[in-house]
């Protein structure tokens, strides 16, 4: 992957003379089957950029985000702070799923002046805070639909599709086809797929363009990026077929910590490289002393303090992770806790 | 199987006798770079002299067979008058790159397999040699002068060296937003130590350095102001961001012909938080070179005065920050170095990727709790990279490298802008050039329209400029930079004189 991009013809991107950067634009757009793509240094700018893109500063644009979603709890508050956009938040089952009920409680016409007006909706695929979930087609289907049909058009449906690799990898899709039913996407590159950053955002032409001019104010107009989308690029042609091995290893993790008696959402269903879960009720030590002993005497690092009261932890495969070290992972958290 | 074959005797000759030619025997133990065969020295003179374009910096010549001393002479030659950086694959020939690069980086530890008989000259030499450029190569310039491209738009055009490229290969890297990446970690000590400033944060643009510190300097709920330059690229470059995403409002103050704002405007546009009518000033930004006006440096002496009335007049409460994109240039210029020059600043943004010549990224410099806010704006911002190691990498190949050698853009500025003067065109501050940056208007009765002259130049010369500045949009800004030479600055000067003056 790096050598990649030592032989990347670049240019100044900024200009559009980058022939790597449009290359992987355009690959990326003909993969999820939309007209144009955007590449920026991060998901959170890929996000960002399309909420400033879709929604309109000074008619107060509303969107409507899952509670738990990334863009709710992790992007620093910036669809706020930076973009001035309002959010209604609704819960997700734990599926990934907002209800259809809720989100028409939720969505607001431009008709009464005490209301902001919904021009976004947020998806996230796969549901990161929730277990790593793939999130079926039906559902974006029918979010896309609800917004095309029965909001006349007028709102438009985004997918924070970081992980929508693993979440196709899982569900044996195309991502143009589970993506069908959205305007826009993000999906990273810097993640499962293994470039050292990057993200895309694809969607249409006109989208794009303003997309693209939010970046470059937003800070992420940089000018012989080549250098890294041709790592991107390389990502996207070897790294998507092999997520499977990590969904493998995850659902391997989950199911040796089930077995060992730790408590798992979703009664241990693991769709794709995520994997909760929380000490059992006997646990022989506290929570916060798991990650510091489990890294001193097997050498596995995780990360806790997820969900309410900070109960859980949370596990990711990748490929720079094997079987040893899921075998390692399981056997030390199961002998220190139980 | 990776070679590209440029002419059609060297293709003639791999058809008939593909033996000699051991790049396709060996197969896959050659680096996918696009090496070359080079039958004769009049062909590899071909291929180095190609259009610097971009697949220059990943040029690469293979040499299979230059045993003799005086083939090696002939070979030193060429690479001495080309105008791509060569870089050599065989290590016993490495002294002759100008570039030297540790070649085993690339290869590992396969040697390449060299024929023991390089196609004899005697034969090639009876063949044609025309060069059918590539399609990735070629420009669309039909000029007949040459076959390289002076691109004096900007510096921001500056591609990667082939060994700045190296380094991204070998830096250690983890994800920067855990504070991981070690590569990044140890370029932002190193600007910070250059600028004697306690923190630094790498970010991937100058905008963001200078978003990152206004957000940071500045607070939301607070109705802040800042004061900057009417012409100042934050003011006129930056998407309004200021505005728009930062939600601070600015007052603009005209500056002078060196870029400095006069200190009576500044007193005047200053407010105090004492009534309920005005804003809050808490930030000067300041630039420098000042790009707009001409690149120009400004001296210690004002950027020090601008500090002292910050901190001694106002309290201390207004921050003095410094747009500083092409600091280096100005340091350079001045003889001081960046961190005297912006003692009198809390926090600089500088660009790696102008003139100093890294493919991307800036880094802002500053406080530790500055750059606290600044890391947390730089996320939300979505400036919150992963592996930037990569790309810290070169950044720093760049500082450690590439900066003084900047003395060179401005001499070749100085020229241009002279040339310039001397054949009647309109430079402002009677053509007084500080770096690498100049503006000029043409002369009253020039034969073509402003609309005209950029791609009359590009055909006929190869000289690509940029119009459309300064009011009315009647100025062209010339930048010098590394992928610029003295025969692109004649060029340049010849060209656009022949086009415009009678």
């Amino acid at each position: 992957m790096l050598r990649t991009a030592l032989l990347a013809p670049t240019g100044d991107d900024v200009l559009s003379e980058d022939p790597t950067v449009l290359a992987l634009e355009a690959y990326a757009a003909s993969l999820f089957d939309k007209p144009s793509a955007l590449f920026v240094p991060t998901g959170t700018m890929g996000n960002l950029c399309a909420i400033l893109s879709h929604c309109h500063y000074n008619k107060s644009s509303e969107m409507i985000v899952g509670k738990h979603s990334h863009i709710n709890l992790y992007e620093g508050g910036g669809y706020a702070n930076l973009a001035g956009v309002s959010a209604k938040s609704v819960e997700e089952d734990e599926d990934g799923k907002m209800n259809l009920g809720d989100l028409r409680d939720a969505f607001r016409r431009d008709d009464d002046d005490h209301y902001a007006k919904t021009v976004l909706v947020a998806l996230e695929n796969t549901h990161n805070m929730l277990g790593g979930i793939a999130v079926e087609k039906e559902y974006v289907d029918g979010i896309g639909r609800l917004a095309k049909e029965e909001w006349g058009g007028e709102v438009k449906v985004h997918v924070d599709g970081a992980r929508i690799f693993n979440a196709a990898v899982s569900l044996g899709l195309g991502v143009g086809e589970l993506c069908q039913g959205a305007d826009s996407v993000t999906f990273c590159l810097s993640k499962g797929l293994g470039a050292p950053m990057g993200a895309v955002l694809v969607g249409d032409r006109e989208f794009i363009r303003l997309a693209r001019r939010a970046r470059k104010r937003l800070g992420g107009g940089m000018r012989q990026a080549g250098v890294m989308a041709a790592m991107g690029m390389y990502a996207l042609e070897n790294h998507v077929g092999r997520l499977a091995e990590d969904h493998e290893r995850a659902k391997r993790l989950a199911a040796g910590l089930r077995d060992g008696g730790f408590w798992l959402p979703r009664g241990g269903k693991v769709d794709t490289n995520v994997v909760f879960f929380g000490l059992p009720e006997g646990s022989r030590i506290k929570k916060e002393d798991l990650p510091p002993l489990l890294f001193e005497k097997c050498g596995v690092k995780i990360a806790g303090g997820y969900s309410s009261g900070g109960k859980l932890f949370r596990l990711v495969t990748h490929m720079d992770v094997d079987d040893e070290g899921v075998e390692k992972a399981i056997e030390g958290i199961v002998s220190l806790c139980l | 199987k990776n070679c590209r074959v440029v002419t059609s005797a060297a293709q003639n000759i791999i058809n008939t006798q593909p033996k000699t030619f051991p790049i396709h025997r060996t197969g896959e133990s050659i680096p996918s770079f696009p090496p070359y065969l080079a039958l004769s020295r009049k062909t590899f003179e071909n291929i180095t002299m190609m259009p610097s374009s971009s697949h220059r910096q990943s040029l690469q010549v293979i040499i299979l067979s230059a045993r003799s001393s005086r083939r090696r002479r002939d070979f030193k030659q060429c690479f001495s008058r080309s105008n791509n950086r060569i870089a050599l694959s065989n290590c016993q020939h490495h002294q002759l790159a100008r570039k030297p690069i540790t070649h085993h980086d690339v290869l590992s530890s396969r040697q390449i397999t060299t024929s023991s008989s390089f196609p004899s000259t005697e034969r090639t030499r009876t063949t044609t040699t025309s060069i059918e450029p590539l399609s990735s190569f070629s420009s669309s310039s039909k000029n007949n002068n040459n076959s390289k491209i002076t691109d004096l738009r900007s510096d921001t055009l500056t591609s990667p060296t082939p060994s700045m490229l190296q380094t991204a290969l070998r830096a250690p890297t983890g994800d920067d937003v855990l504070s991981e990446d070690p590569t990044v970690l140890s370029l932002e000590a190193y600007a910070a130590s250059l600028f004697d400033k306690p923190s630094a944060l790498f970010v991937p643009a100058g905008t963001m350095g200078n978003l990152c510190a206004i957000l940071s300097h500045c607070h939301y709920n607070k109705s802040s102001e800042m004061i900057m330059g009417k012409h100042s690229h934050i003011n006129l470059y930056e998407g309004g961001g200021y505005a728009n995403l930062a939600g601070v409002s600015g007052k603009l103050v005209e500056e002078d012909e060196d870029g400095k704002m006069d200190v009576e405007d500044l007193r005047d546009a200053f407010r105090r938080d004492d009534d309920d009518h005005y804003a809050k000033t808490v930030l000067v930004a300041l630039e420098n070179t000042h790009n707009m006006l001409g690149g120009v440096a400004v001296e210690k002496g004002y950027v020090d005065g601008i500090g002292r009335l910050a901190k001694d007049e106002w309290g201390g409460e207004v921050k003095i920050h410094i747009d500083g994109a092409r600091i280096f240039n100005a340091a350079i210029s001045l003889g001081v170095s960046v961190g005297e020059l912006c003692e009198g600043a809390d926090s600089v943004t500088f660009c790696l990727s102008k003139g100093l010549g890294a493919p991307m990224g800036a880094v802002l410099v500053g406080d530790q709790e500055f750059i606290r806010l600044a890391r947390r704006a730089r996320k939300k911002l979505g400036g919150g990279m992963r592996q930037a190691g990569v790309m810290a990498a070169m950044g720093m190949y760049a500082l450690e490298n590439h900066v003084q050698r900047l003395a060179e853009d401005h001499e070749r500025a100085k020229r241009l802008a002279s040339g310039l003067h001397d054949m009647g065109f309109w430079l402002p501050r009677g053509g007084k050039v500080d770096t690498n940056v100049v503006f000029f208007g043409l002369p009253e009765d020039s034969k073509i329209k402003k609309e005209e002259l950029p791609h009359l130049l590009f055909e006929k010369y190869g000289v690509k400029i940029a119009g459309g500045y300064s009011s009315g949009g009647k100025l062209f800004r010339l930048v010098t930079h590394m992928d610029v030479d003295d025969e692109g600055v004649e060029k340049a000067i010849e060209g656009i004189a022949s086009l415009c003056v009678n």
